[in-house]
């Protein structure tokens, strides 16, 4: 039926790699986005609280890495700032990257969040003799993320998808180590394949743990 | 009801048969040939000022499709993608400096050699690489999917040296590593190390690479004997008639080697 | 050692041009499969919405997988299947695509959201009026449903516009394709990413902006 013939045997062979390879896909996600949700929640306050150049740095930060394509941020990281002299190893390059995206975007979930949460609430916990600081980590913040509990989901998601990318930028991830074998056997479509069935196991398993964690959380 | 079954599969397996490949028809029919050429590679294949393919694969395309009396399209490739072209049958032919290995010869077929080069370093100028064995504990670029790649691992391996090890998706992107100091040697071949120091202020020419010379060939589909054939009858051709010499001249400088391996028929 | 301290040696105001005409390609891939997928995705939001248990069983776990598989895996594994069934596409046709289910598999969900958006009695109200179930979903669930859903379909098309710049893996040479062969060309990646990055970011940027202040507009 086709002029192709499969070869799926080197595939299967160098399957232990590719799982390797899938955990540090999957590491760098979980770290991204470890930084992304602190790196977020700060740039989230900021804009909401302060004013002046830090205000601003914070909406630059926000506004472009929600606007320009994640390669880009990706390319920029690598060689953009290797113009400067700048080098991050590839590891680095996908972890700066992922986490600069990650945290812009989960700013402004974060926004949205306490936007949500009445501003009542802080007062009253206030006058009830809570520290700020109190009042902020024991009453707004475990709301807030109540809230984004499922938009951080999505993003964690987001985070593995993206961290493909690195096989443009020389990182041996799952992607970057499929690119490699195929590149030696020449069998694209099958590698590709396998790792396409990787992605979605994992995009899966990531989904199944956060409903196991949100009962756990969030028992109404 | 097996009975139709077993019919069904009859003609199923006859109407299917083994396909027979004759891209050498296909070009002529078609009226265009389709070459995979790779252009991250000066003075090989490269965009020239406006940004159009040139360099010595790119006029060994035109050269073939003006023999086979079609029109030549230039299909960019990079170096992992330039011999799946060819198995998923998006291209005719591959002008892509491809080395004939063994191991490709499984998946490709291969002409008789049409340029030889052999592997050598870019340096940082800053690396204070001078040979070979400097190289140790340095941080290696070369293209992912190339015979430099391979060979290197190989002696990375011996070395325990696989982590300082950065493949990157285009020669180009190897170059510019190397200038920019995320890498302190790119291993390429002798023919961009000219227009390579050249371009950049900040690279040098490096140590030559202990492997092996590099026979090159032009890549065709396996199965297809009568397409390599001809694709073979258009090498000798191109030597005899001294096109082969003019172009190397024109974009390599110097003489052009001669095509023959010593010591054995080919 | 400066190397790139000389901003414009080797960059010709040709090489802008060249980056225009890219910028250009970026925009008419966006349009055509944003278009194309929209409708897809409208469509299957519909069954879904509609079909309940067999969409569920049949629509809905295929539209899934282009959701949890990275794009840049879809795009090289159609690249290099289409031959082997004997379609000969062109990067461009393949990205097209991709791209399309791609944004079908997304707005299908933001579809279906949008006519569940739509209550009940509403509706029930409209068939009560006389109006047909055709008209009903033209007149009463597209008006209502559809500026429900309006900012997230807006963050869609932006996402895929920017995701489009992951068809330069097949060789399109769309934006940010073209920024990397004149970066190899005139070893000038700050540079040339800059213009780049600014080029996604004043096409995005505004086209967010006036869709959050629609939100707030309708949500008064």
């Amino acid at each position: 039926m086709f002029d192709y013939n499969f070869h799926w045997r080197p595939v299967m062979k160098s399957l232990p790699d590719l799982l390797d390879a899938a955990f540090l896909t999957l590491q760098v996600a979980v770290l991204a986005m470890v930084l992304g949700i602190i790196i977020g929640l700060c740039l989230a306050l900021i804009r909401m609280h302060m004013k002046g150049p830090i205000r601003w740095l914070a909406s630059c930060w926000v506004e472009l890495a929600r606007n320009t394509p994640a390669l880009f941020q990706l390319f920029f990281f690598g060689f953009g700032l290797g113009a400067f002299g700048l080098h991050l190893s590839p590891y680095m390059i996908v972890l700066a990257g992922l986490t600069f995206n990650c945290a812009g975007y989960l700013a402004e979930n974060f926004r949205g969040g306490f936007n949500a949460v009445p501003d009542t609430q802080l007062r009253a916990s206030r006058s009830l003799g809570m520290t700020a600081w109190q009042a902020y980590t024991r009453i707004v913040i475990p709301q807030v993320f109540r809230i984004v509990y499922h938009p951080i989901t999505n993003q964690m998601v987001w985070a593995v998808l993206m961290s493909s990318l690195g096989m443009l930028v020389g990182f041996r991830e799952l992607s970057g180590e499929t690119q490699f074998f195929a590149s030696r056997t020449f069998r694209i479509f099958e590698y590709f394949a396998v790792t396409a069935v990787i992605y979605y196991v994992i995009v899966k398993l990531i989904l199944i743990a956060s409903r196991l964690l949100a009962t756990r959380l969030f028992r109404y | 009801m097996y009975k139709k079954l077993a019919a069904i599969a009859a003609i199923a397996t006859l109407s299917t048969g083994p396909a027979l490949a004759d891209t050498l028809d296909d070009v002529v029919d078609r009226g265009t040939l389709r070459c995979g050429v790779v252009l991250d590679f000066p003075p090989i294949g490269y965009r020239d000022a406006n940004n159009e393919p040139a360099g010595f694969d790119v006029d060994y395309c035109n050269d073939l499709a003006e023999a086979l009396e079609v029109e030549a399209e230039v299909l960019p490739v990079t170096w992992a993608e330039r011999l799946p072209v060819i198995v998923t049958g998006r291209a005719d032919v591959v002008f892509g400096a491809t080395s004939d290995s063994l191991a490709r010869a499984r998946t490709v077929g291969f002409t008789i050699p049409y340029a030889i080069y052999y592997a050598q370093g870019v340096v940082n100028k800053d690396s204070g690489i001078e040979s070979f064995e400097d190289i140790r504990g340095k941080r290696v670029a070369a293209a992912i999917g190339t015979v430099p790649e391979q060979e290197w691992l190989k002696i990375a391996a011996e070395w325990g040296e696989e982590k300082n090890y950065q493949g990157y998706q285009s020669e180009n992107e190897v170059f510019l590593a190397v200038a920019q100091g995320k890498a302190d040697i790119g291993i390429t071949t002798n023919t961009a190390i000219l227009p390579i120091t050249q371009q950049y202020d900040s690279v040098v020419a490096g140590p030559r690479m202990p492997w092996t010379t590099d026979y090159t060939s032009v890549v065709g589909k396996r199965e297809d004997v009568t397409w390599l054939n001809y694709l073979n009858l258009f090498v000798t051709h191109q030597v005899r008639s001294g096109r082969y010499d003019e172009l190397w001249g024109k974009y390599v400088g110097g003489d052009a080697p001669e095509l023959r391996i010593p010591g054995v028929m080919y | 050692m400066e190397p790139t301290i000389s901003f414009f040696s080797g960059f010709t105001p040709n090489d802008l041009l060249f980056l225009g005409e890219a910028a250009l390609r970026t925009l008419w891939i966006s349009v055509l499969s944003i278009t194309i997928g929209t409708a897809l995705g409208v469509l299957f939001g519909w069954v879904l919405y509609e079909g309940k248990l067999a969409a569920t069983l049949t629509v809905a776990p295929v539209l899934d997988i282009f959701r949890s598989v990275p794009l840049i895996i879809q795009l090289v594994l159609f690249y290099n299947f289409a031959p082997i069934v004997g379609l000969n596409l062109d990067p461009f046709a393949s990205g097209v695509v991709i791209l399309t289910i791609y944004t079908a598999s997304l707005v299908a969900n933001v579809a279906r959201g949008g006519i569940e958006a739509v209550e009940t009695p509403m509706r029930r109200a409209a068939r009560s009026l006389g109006m047909t179930y055709w008209q009903d979903l033209r007149y009463v669930v597209f008006p209502i449903g559809g500026r429900a859903v309006f900012p997230a379909w807006v963050g869609v098309a932006l996402g895929v516009m920017k995701d489009s710049a992951l068809v330069s893996v097949l060789g399109y040479v769309e934006l940010l394709k073209a920024s990397q062969i004149l970066i190899t060309r005139t070893q000038e990646p700050f540079l040339i990413l800059t213009i780049a990055g600014a080029f996604y970011f004043a096409l995005s940027y505004p086209i967010s902006r006036y869709a959050a202040s629609l939100e707030r507009k309708w949500a008064q």
